[in-house]
């Protein structure tokens, strides 16, 4: 019998020479990715976890067992009930954006586990499939159960078949990124920029908040999410490597393109649940310093190590570490209806913290402040309250991220039309509008929520597009936690007319 | 005739849809987009609208300053 060290590279290098079919009909670029080359080219592909199926199996089977363990000690919903009213707030946000993106992951894997270049490749890709789906099923089945303590979360299963804005912006990045991607760039972009620049650490990060939060349950979750991350994200690696030595100006453009992608979606789920969604007792640290910490430091020496040069924007990204994620959040804010979960005013406390954080932009952000909690102080406090302390003009969406047009700073919002093709679109950004004109047949027929509303495709009034479009109930749409009943705002509930 | 315009107030943390009259003066405009923004910006005097780059007469209307659908204008306060 042979040993594992005998058989196991055997069933990993498994390539062979077609005998009645070409190359280029068995990988086609379409699918498996450009630059094309033979498969010489691959040969040498490589990772170092060579993992057997068995091996595979047995690991997995015990992490489950460690989440189920930590579930039936502290994931009952008596336990849930007592974390801190932002926190699980914050848990609706990861709740509704993480399974159903994880299983498009799967989608992505597959396709590398079929179009992939190499045995050994498609190999890594199917355990990655397996893995992505074990990321879909953990926090579907650990968040959706409370929905008996509140029916927010409800959204766990929901949030990616509604038409809800932020659910569309998510769409528009996962579908792309994985659902609709070649092997090449979906194992560029998904591990190595996505995995080893993004989710990797951030996981190690958002497990470090969630310790100091008390919630023991998603700190086993993400932390067990993370060794497997950390695993199948090795596939992007001698992907890239061997495309930079045959092209090395499309792997800057794709680096380039999905780093700026990620940075904008992952700065509203992490900046906003470190900065305004946890107890300011309980934050280690600002989204500013772990970016710093954990992101962008690791990310340069990913650059370095391939060879690559830092984005062209990269000033530009530096710089919105400071504001972005500060003007998102002061948006949904007050356009918080049309979101899932609810939102926490930064009192005086918060917002000396962010302050200091901050400085170089605080002080716009902080008039945008002071002006909402007039309008609470006018109005009152109470749930009766809500939407006369809401947005009620319609907010406008990029073109190519989707997301709400609050980049640059208060005083300078770099929001950019053009035209192209007899259409106008509008960018957030400089670098977004570059991704647009990299290849516009890829977005040039999507229709942001603005267009769909002036097309006739979306209701134009808000409680419609919140009812009919959205999939919100008054029940669930996201309010203030406190309804506006803040002792700092001088005017509270009991004494209000 | 309406005509949608993207609105930038300064100071605000997001362009806004504002559907305007293309009889409507640039100060109307101006206001309106105050208006929609003031949940977090408080409204001041005196007001300037930009467009193209370019400071407007605000007596001007929108089909004179020939804004059309789905541009971009400014508001933008202070006497500078």
């Amino acid at each position: 019998m042979l040993t594992r060290e005998e058989w196991l590279p055997l069933a990993r290098k498994l390539d062979w020479d077609y005998s009645y079919v070409r190359e280029d009909e068995v990988f086609p670029e379409v699918i498996s990715g450009r630059p094309w080359l033979p498969r010489s080219e691959w040969k040498d592909w490589e990772e170092s976890f060579k993992t057997s199926y068995r091996e595979y199996v047995d690991n997995q089977y015990e992490k489950d067992m460690a989440v189920q363990a930590v579930h039936d000690a502290v994931g009952r919903i008596e336990n849930v009930e007592k974390l801190a009213l932002p926190w699980l707030n914050s848990l609706k946000v990861h709740a509704a954006a993480l399974p159903l993106a994880e299983f498009t992951g799967v989608i992505g894997n597959l396709r590398g586990a079929r179009f992939g270049r190499d045995s050994a490749w498609r190999t890594m890709a199917t355990f990655g499939a397996l893995d992505e789906y074990r990321h879909t099923q953990i926090p579907l089945l650990l968040f959706h159960p409370l929905l008996r303590l509140d029916s927010q979360f409800d959204w766990a299963h929901k949030f990616y078949h509604t038409n809800n804005w932020f659910a569309v912006a998510a769409r528009h990045f996962f579908d792309e990124l994985t659902v609709g991607q070649n092997a090449i760039e979906f194992h560029i972009a998904t591990n190595v920029v996505l995995e080893t620049g993004f989710t990797n650490l951030q996981f190690v990060g958002l497990a470090s908040l969630a310790r100091e939060s008390s919630d023991h349950m998603f700190e086993r979750m993400v932390t067990s999410i993370q060794t497997d991350e950390a695993r199948h994200a090795q596939i992007g690696h001698p992907v890239l490597a061997t495309i930079m030595k045959h092209d090395p100006k499309y792997a800057q453009y794709l680096v380039d393109k999905w780093f700026w992608r990620n940075w904008r979606l992952f700065s509203i789920l992490t900046g906003l649940s470190i900065d305004y969604l946890t107890a300011l007792d309980q934050r280690p640290y600002s989204f500013k310093e772990f970016m710093e910490e954990w992101i962008i430091d690791q990310f340069l020496r990913t650059l370095d190590e391939f060879g690559l040069e830092k984005p062209w924007y990269w000033d530009l990204l530096l710089d919105e570490l400071d504001i972005y994620h500060h003007m998102i959040y002061a948006s949904a804010y007050s356009y918080r209806a049309t979101l899932w979960f609810n939102f926490v005013i930064p009192g005086p406390a918060e917002r000396k913290w962010l302050r200091q954080k901050y400085p170089k932009y605080w002080d716009d952000m902080d008039a945008v402040w002071e002006q909402i909690s007039e309008r609470w102080r006018t109005v009152g406090p109470g749930s009766a309250n809500e939407l006369a302390v809401h947005g009620t003009t319609m907010p406008t969406f990029c073109d190519l991220c989707q997301l709400p047009l609050s980049a640059g700073t208060p005083r300078n919002n770099t929001a950019r039309v053009l035209a192209h093709d007899g259409r106008k679109y509008i960018f957030c950004s400089e670098p977004c509008q570059w991704i647009f004109l990299r290849e516009p047949e890829r977005y040039a027929s999507h229709k942001d929520i603005v267009k769909r509303v002036l097309s006739g495709e979306a209701p134009a009034q808000l409680p419609n597009l919140l009812t009919e479009y959205f999939n919100l109930t008054p029940d669930t749409w996201g309010k203030d936690v406190h309804n506006g009943d803040y002792e700092w705002l001088g005017v509270r509930k009991d004494s209000a007319a | 005739m309406p005509v949608p315009l993207y609105g930038f107030l300064q100071g605000d943390t997001v362009g806004l849809l504002i559907l305007a009259d293309d009889s409507d003066t640039l100060e109307a405009l101006a206001r309106k987009l105050q208006l929609a923004a003031s949940l977090r910006v408080a409204a001041t005097d005196p007001l300037r609208l930009v467009y193209h780059d370019k400071i407007m007469d605000l007596a001007m209307t929108v089909a004179q300053a020939g804004l059309e659908a789905l541009d971009r204008f400014d508001v933008l306060s202070g006497s500078k």
